[in-house]
C-alpha cells in the first residue's frame, strides 16, 4: 500500500529581509485511503508545506526527507515527483496563455501514463468528468486557467485530479473563493476521484465547512511550521469553536491572534 | 469634424513622396527611393537603418554580384496539386519588364544591390478569387550567391492568399513586390526554415489599394542571418493592412525585421504585431516597427505591437517601435514593446503536472505564438504555419510527444 513519509523536514524561502526558514521539523505519514486535514493558522508554514512537496524551486531544502513508497522525492524535479504520483491542487492555479486546456491535459496525461491516451476512450473520459463537475465543454478549447473565475480554477484543479490518478494528492485551500454550489460541486469531485483511486489526501484549510463534504479520518493543527497536535475528526469541532490562539506562540503577531 | 484637414505641415508631393531629393516625408526614414546604387553608401552600424545589424557578417550582399541562379522555385496550390491558370497566372519573366520595378524603388544597399543583381523576376497575378491559398516553394541550393525577385498582384476586387515557403541552405537576396487593386483582399505569407548557416536578406515593397485589405505574415525560423524589411503604403482610402510576424532565434544567430507603415490615405487601418522567442548565446533579434502618419491621412487607425520571449539566458533582443504622427486627426497611433523572461509560475504549474520542464517550454512557447497564429482565421494558412512552429519545437523530439504536440 503505497505510503507518504515526512521525516523531520525543514526548509526555508529567500526573503528581501533574507533566508527565512519556513518548515521547522515536519513529520507526518499518509496512507493511501486516508484523508488528513491540515489546520492551521495563517503564515504558519501549511502553504510551504504543500509547495515544497511538490517542488517549487522558491522553497529550499535543508534537511529531512519525504519519501513516497520508501523512495525521496526531494531529489526529484516536479514533473518526476508528479510522475511519482503526487498532486498539487493550487490555490491560485496559474494561467498559461495560448495553451489549451485540452492540450495541457493530453499531454500532461501522456507524461504521467508514460504513453499517449487513446484518443477515443480519452476524450469520452474528459467529456464525462467535464460534465460530472458541471463545466461548460468550452473550457476544453479555452487557455489553461486563462480568465477562469476562482471557482472554475478549482473545478479545473479537480478535473485533473480526477484525470490524472495521483497516489497522493495535496489540496491546497481548495475551498477558498468558492460559494456554497461550488464547494459541493468540487468536493464531490475529490470524493469521486478518491472512491475511484484510493488515494492519501492532504487537505490543506482554514476553515471547517469543507469538512462537512470531505470527512477526514485524522485532523492535524499546524504552527510556526510544524504539526503541534492530532486527533480524529472531534478536533476540528474544537478549532471552530476556540479558535487557532493556543496554538500561536508568545508574541505572536499573526492575523488570526490579531482577529 | 471629419472633413477638416490638417495642412499645415510642408509635405513633399503626394504623388512621389519619396523623390529624391525632395525632403523626405519621415525623419525616420530619410533613405532615398532609386533603382541607382550610388545612391545608397554601403552599410555601417552608424547609420541609423542599420544600428542593430551586424553588418560585418553580410559584406556580399553590398556590391552587386552575379547570382547562381541555383534556387529552385517551384508553385503549385497549398495541397500540391496544380492551380487554375483562370485564377492565378504564374509568369517568368526579365528583371524590370512586366510588373517588376512598379511598387516603390528599392530603400537601401541591399535592396538595390537585389535589384543590380537579378536578372529574372516571378510575377503572380491573382486574376480572380482562388479556392485554395497558392504555395511557392523556394529551396536553396547551396552557399553560392542568388537574387531573386517575386512580383504578386491581384487584381479588382480578388480575394486570395499566397504562401512563400524558403527552406533549404542559401545566401539569398530577395525583392518582393506586393501590389493590389481596387477592393482586393488577400494574404501574403512569408516562412524560413532555412538551414543553419543561411543567410537572407529580403526587401518587401507593398502598395496596397483602395478599400482593399493585406495581411502579411512574415515566420522566420531558421537561418544563421535573416534581415526583412517590409515598407508598405496605401493607394486610397479604407485600405486595411494587418501584419504579422513570429521568429525563433538560435545561439548565434541574428534575425531582424523591420517594417515601415506609411499612412498616405484617410481612415486606413494598420496593425503590426510581431512575436519572438529566443535562446542561448548571442542569440539576437531585431524588431524595429516604424509607423508614419501623414498630413494626408486623417481617421487614421494605426497600433504595433512586439513582444519578446528569452527561452535562457544570454539573448539578446532589440525592439524599437517608431511612431512619427503628423496628423492630429486620428483614431489611434498606439504601440507596445516588451522583452521578457520565462514566467518560471507557469513552468512550474505544468510541471507540477508532470510535464518535463524542455516540454513545458515549448507547450508555453507553442502557446506564445498560437494566439498570434490563432487570429488569422484561414484554417489552411493557420495549420500550414502551426506545422512549420510544431516542426521547429519538435526538433528533438521522440514520437510520442510530437503526436501529442502536433495534435490541434
Amino acid at each position: 500500500m503505497p505510503t507518504l513519509e515526512i521525516k523531520d523536514l525543514y526548509a526555508s524561502v529567500e526573503t528581501k529581509e533574507g533566508r527565512k526558514q519556513i518548515l521547522r521539523g515536519v513529520n507526518l505519514t499518509v496512507n493511501s485511503g486516508e484523508t488528513h486535514a491540515i489546520m492551521g493558522p495563517n503564515g504558519s508554514g501549511k502553504s510551504t508545506l504543500a509547495y515544497t512537496l511538490a517542488g517549487h524551486p522558491k522553497y529550499e531544502v535543508d534537511s529531512g526527507e519525504v519519501l513516497l513508497d520508501g523512495e525521496d522525492i526531494l531529489m526529484m524535479t516536479p514533473d518526476e515527483r508528479a510522475k511519482a504520483g503526487l498532486f498539487l491542487a493550487m490555490q491560485y492555479p496559474v494561467e498559461v496563455p495560448g495553451v489549451s486546456m485540452t492540450n495541457f491535459l493530453r499531454t500532461a496525461k501522456t507524461e504521467i501514463d508514460g504513453r499517449a491516451p487513446a484518443i477515443r476512450t480519452w476524450t469520452k473520459e474528459l467529456t464525462e468528468a467535464m460534465r460530472r463537475l458541471k463545466m461548460d465543454p468550452k473550457f476544453a478549447t479555452r487557455s489553461v486557467n486563462e480568465g477562469f473565475s476562482g471557482g472554475e480554477k478549482k473545478r479545473a484543479e479537480v478535473l485533473q485530479l480526477e484525470l490524472l490518478k495521483p497516489k497522493f494528492a495535496i489540496l491546497d485551500e481548495t475551498d477558498s473563493g468558492l460559494d456554497v454550489d461550488a464547494l459541493r460541486i468540487v468536493s464531490e469531485g475529490v470524493n469521486r476521484a478518491k472512491e475511484a483511486n484510493d488515494f492519501g489526501i492532504l487537505m490543506v484549510t482554514h476553515y471547517t465547512r469543507i469538512l462537512k463534504y470531505i470527512k477526514p479520518d485524522i485532523v492535524h493543527v499546524f504552527a510556526d511550521g510544524h504539526f503541534v497536535k492530532t486527533g480524529g475528526p472531534e478536533l476540528a469541532d474544537e478549532l471552530e469553536e476556540r479558535g487557532y490562539d493556543e496554538y500561536l506562540p508568545e508574541g505572536s503577531d499573526s492575523e488570526s491572534a490579531l482577529a | 469634424m471629419a472633413d477638416r484637414k490638417e495642412i499645415n505641415i510642408p509635405v513633399a508631393d503626394p504623388n512621389d513622396p519619396y523623390a529624391v531629393p525632395a525632403a523626405m516625408p519621415s525623419s525616420a526614414d530619410t533613405n532615398p527611393r532609386s533603382f541607382d546604387l550610388a545612391d545608397f553608401a554601403a552599410p555601417t552600424r552608424k547609420q541609423e537603418d542599420w544600428r542593430f545589424t551586424p553588418v560585418e557578417r553580410i559584406p556580399e550582399f553590398f556590391d552587386p554580384f552575379t547570382p547562381s541562379g541555383a534556387t529552385r522555385i517551384s508553385v503549385s496550390a497549398i495541397d500540391g496539386s496544380p492551380l487554375d491558370a483562370d485564377d492565378v497566372d504564374v509568369r517568368e519573366t526579365t528583371l524590370g519588364e512586366d510588373l517588376s520595378g512598379t511598387v516603390g524603388k528599392p530603400n537601401d544597399r541591399v535592396s538595390a544591390v537585389e535589384w543590380n543583381s537579378a536578372t529574372r523576376a516571378w510575377v503572380v497575378e491573382l486574376k480572380r478569387d482562388t479556392q485554395r491559398p497558392v504555395l511557392v516553394r523556394v529551396h536553396g541550393a547551396g552557399l553560392d550567391l542568388d537574387a531573386l525577385h517575386f512580383v504578386i498582384a491581384a487584381r479588382d476586387g480578388v480575394h486570395g492568399d499566397i504562401v512563400i515557403e524558403h527552406d533549404g541552405d542559401a545566401r539569398l537576396a530577395e525583392g518582393v513586390e506586393i501590389v493590389t487593386g481596387r477592393d482586393a483582399h488577400i494574404s501574403t505569407t512569408f516562412i524560413q526554415e532555412w538551414g543553419p548557416v543561411s543567410k537572407h536578406v529580403a526587401n518587401h515593397r507593398i502598395h496596397l489599394g483602395a478599400e482593399s485589405s493585406l495581411r502579411h505574415s512574415v515566420v522566420t525560423l531558421g537561418g544563421a542571418f535573416v534581415r526583412i524589411r517590409i515598407d508598405q503604403d496605401f493607394g486610397g482610402a479604407h485600405g486595411d493592412v494587418n501584419m504579422l510576424g513570429i521568429y525563433f532565434v538560435d545561439p548565434g544567430e541574428h534575425i531582424e525585421h523591420r517594417t515601415m507603415v506609411v499612412h498616405n490615405h484617410p481612415e486606413c487601418k494598420s496593425r503590426v504585431v510581431y512575436k519572438g522567442a529566443l535562446s542561448g548565446k548571442d542569440a539576437h533579434s531585431t524588431w524595429v516597427g516604424n509607423a508614419l502618419i501623414e498630413p494626408t491621412a486623417p481617421g487614421t487607425d494605426s497600433y504595433e505591437l512586439n513582444r519578446n520571449l528569452v527561452l535562457t539566458p544570454g539573448a539578446v533582443a532589440d525592439s524599437e517601435p517608431n511612431l512619427e504622427i503628423e496628423n492630429g486627426n486620428i483614431i489611434g497611433a498606439g504601440h507596445a514593446s516588451s522583452v521578457g523572461r520565462f514566467d518560471d509560475e507557469e513552468l512550474f504549474y505544468l510541471q507540477s503536472r508532470g510535464i518535463p520542464e524542455p516540454q513545458a517550454r515549448k507547450l508555453v512557447v507553442r502557446g506564445f505564438f498560437g494566439e498570434l497564429v490563432e487570429e488569422i482565421g484561414i484554417d489552411e494558412l493557420a495549420d500550414h504555419l502551426m506545422n512549420a512552429i510544431d516542426r521547429r519545437l519538435a526538433r528533438g523530439e521522440d514520437e510520442a510527444m510530437q503526436t501529442v504536440l502536433e495534435e490541434k
